[in-house]
């Protein structure tokens, strides 16, 4: 095996009991590389991302997640090299505080109390959770509980980072710092596998796009060239990249950015008619 | 007629030492969609607690000023509410009755538990399931449903019922696009049927052209509100809330680039505004 890959699937089969969910399923992904899991309600999604943690296991072809076959492990046997973060976050938040709570899993690993400590203050910090730690992750809105799971699943400085709709009811400042997050951890070599419907954050985030459907991966490609075709697959793109498609914008990519300074540069040359008024609806 | 209204609300949990709802005073209207925006820890989520009269009866905390709910105070008519409200929380995992063995039976429990007679029932649970187009789901046990289908079984266990308010919390946020599709019109209908529905969501660019109605919280009051159109155009959005949508938000970063007056407020809402103005 390449000495990069830190998550292969090969001919994966699974059935929840007598219905079939995954077949023939392969997937390589390598250090460094982001990777969003795109499709539609019950494609599997979810699914697949619990057969590489080790929570589920398949009944054909093997899984092998940095560099250890999930067979016959389970999920605790991957948490010092592993970072997953529930969909719904509530399955996995045990502590009574928020800080208790990031520190569960280097505990659980026997880490020094020191080292725990250091640890939890910089995921805090990172995340902007410092102003609550010691509350009950219970007694925080549900979109910030999302934003302490994730904190638990980054702090044991995974080699593989995977999450089940990181973007789920943040608001728009939080939507910001769990993209600069990823994205730090990508550029740091972390390989991060992000179930989401959120196409805006894989275009902001994400560099390649699988696409599960009818229990089968059916694209799998640069996240651009995927979502430039989605359509058919009922994947929509974000407006940003619409409108960069629609304007035939001279763009470098859809990201925002990108895309606002394109906007800017058509607006430099065109100029504005001098009769432009906005219309009454504004 | 005014059939929610908010008079001089606070509300403060017992472990908080802040307001979260603080002196608001609110009317919502019936035939609307009425959007709740506001950045996390706003007041959004626990409006509609409050509203639904779960908060503080469920969730303990302090309630200082008068809801009214369908001409009734929430607080005290108790059970007298079920089958008026469809109540959608952000947390569908958490709202399952946990006693059903199917799909159809999760969404036909609560009008089993209001002695519907069982051909009402029947006919009232499969248009639910068409309405959230979940049809092929219906003898699925619930703990199998993937996070999307759980949430449309959840709304379709409200949609049963034709409450008269909804109060929805992030209730697309699991869905693909289809569902998402599906879901916002329903909301539509829904409405135009002379519902008020009440629906807290970060979704701006979706609920931009969903929404009749839009009111921005911040630190527990509204402030700002009326027709997303105009509200999500403005500057003011992005100084006092949460900001605006994307194709806003974009008018707003190459307005940063360049001066130009194509890129001034009021900026586009929507894509289709942006290629009107920038084509």
């Amino acid at each position: 095996m390449a000495m990069n890959v830190v998550l292969r699937m090969s001919a994966v089969d699974f059935a929840y009991g007598s219905t079939p969910v995954l077949e023939g399923v392969s997937l390589e992904i390598t250090a460094g590389e982001g990777v969003a899991l795109l499709g539609s309600n019950g494609a599997g999604k979810t699914t697949l991302t619990r057969l590489a943690m080790a929570m589920r296991h398949p009944s054909c072809g093997t899984v092998t997640t940095v560099d250890r076959s999930t067979d016959g492990l389970g999920p605790e046997d991957l948490a010092a090299s592993v970072g997953y973060l529930f969909q719904n976050p509530e399955a996995q938040l045990v502590e009574r505080s928020v800080q208790a709570e990031i520190g569960f899993g280097p505990r659980q690993l026997g880490w020094p109390a020191a080292q725990t400590t250091e640890a939890t203050a910089t995921i805090l910090d990172e995340l902007e959770l410092s102003d609550v730690a010691l509350v009950h992750p219970y007694d925080l809105p549900a979109a910030r509980r999302r934003l302490v799971a994730l904190a638990c699943a980054l702090v044991v400085g995974p080699r593989l980072l995977i999450l089940d709709e990181p973007t789920n009811g943040l608001d728009r400042v939080s939507r910001q710092t769990v993209a600069r997050v990823v994205r730090a951890r990508r550029d740091g070599g972390c390989a991060v596998l992000a179930v989401t419907h959120d196409t805006d954050f894989a275009i902001e985030v994400l560099d390649r796009a699988v696409v599960l459907r009818d229990r089968h991966i059916v694209r799998d490609g640069d996240v651009v060239q995927v979502l430039a075709d989605g359509d058919a697959l009922g994947l929509p793109l974000p407006g940003p990249a619409l409108l960069a498609q629609r304007l035939s914008l001279a763009t470098d990519s859809w990201r925002a950015t990108d895309v606002a300074r394109a906007l800017a540069e058509r607006c430099r040359s065109s100029g504005a008619p001098v009769s432009w008024k906005p219309p009454n609806s504004w | 007629m005014a059939d929610v209204t908010f008079d001089g609300v606070s509300f403060r949990y017992a472990a908080s030492t802040i307001d979260v709802l603080d002196g608001v005073s609110l009317e919502f209207r019936a035939g609307e969609i009425t959007w709740l925006f506001g950045p996390l820890g706003a007041g959004c989520t626990t409006l509609l607690l409050v509203a639904a009269g779960l908060a503080p009866r469920h969730t303990g905390g302090t309630l200082v000023g008068a809801v009214s709910l369908l001409g009734r105070d929430p607080q005290a008519t108790g059970s007298a509410r079920f089958g008026q409200i469809g109540f959608v929380t952000a947390t569908p995992e958490l709202q399952l009755s946990g006693i059903a063995a199917t799909v159809w039976e999760e969404v036909a429990f609560t009008p089993a538990n209001l002695g519907w007679p069982i051909e009402r029932i029947r006919s009232a649970a499969d248009r639910a399931l068409r309405l959230l187009g979940i049809e092929h789901l219906a003898h699925r046990s619930p703990r199998t449903l993937s996070g999307g289908e759980l949430q449309r079984t959840v709304i379709a266990s409200m949609a049963v019922l034709q409450p008269k308010v909804w109060l929805l919390d992030e209730p697309a946020s699991s869905l693909d696009q289809s569902g998402r599709i599906r879901t916002y019109e329903l909301f539509r209908a829904e409405a135009d049927a002379g519902a008020i529905v009440i629906l807290a969501s970060e979704d701006a660019d979706a609920l931009s052209t969903v929404a009749d109605r839009v009111i921005v919280l911040n630190d527990g009051r509204p402030v700002l509100d009326g027709a997303p159109g105009v509200v999500l155009a403005g500057d003011a959005i992005w100084d006092r809330g949460p900001g605006s949508t994307s194709i806003a938000g974009l008018a707003r970063a190459a307005g940063r680039l360049v001066e130009s007056p194509l890129l001034a407020a009021p900026y586009p809402v929507t894509v289709a505004e942006g290629l009107v103005r920038w084509r």
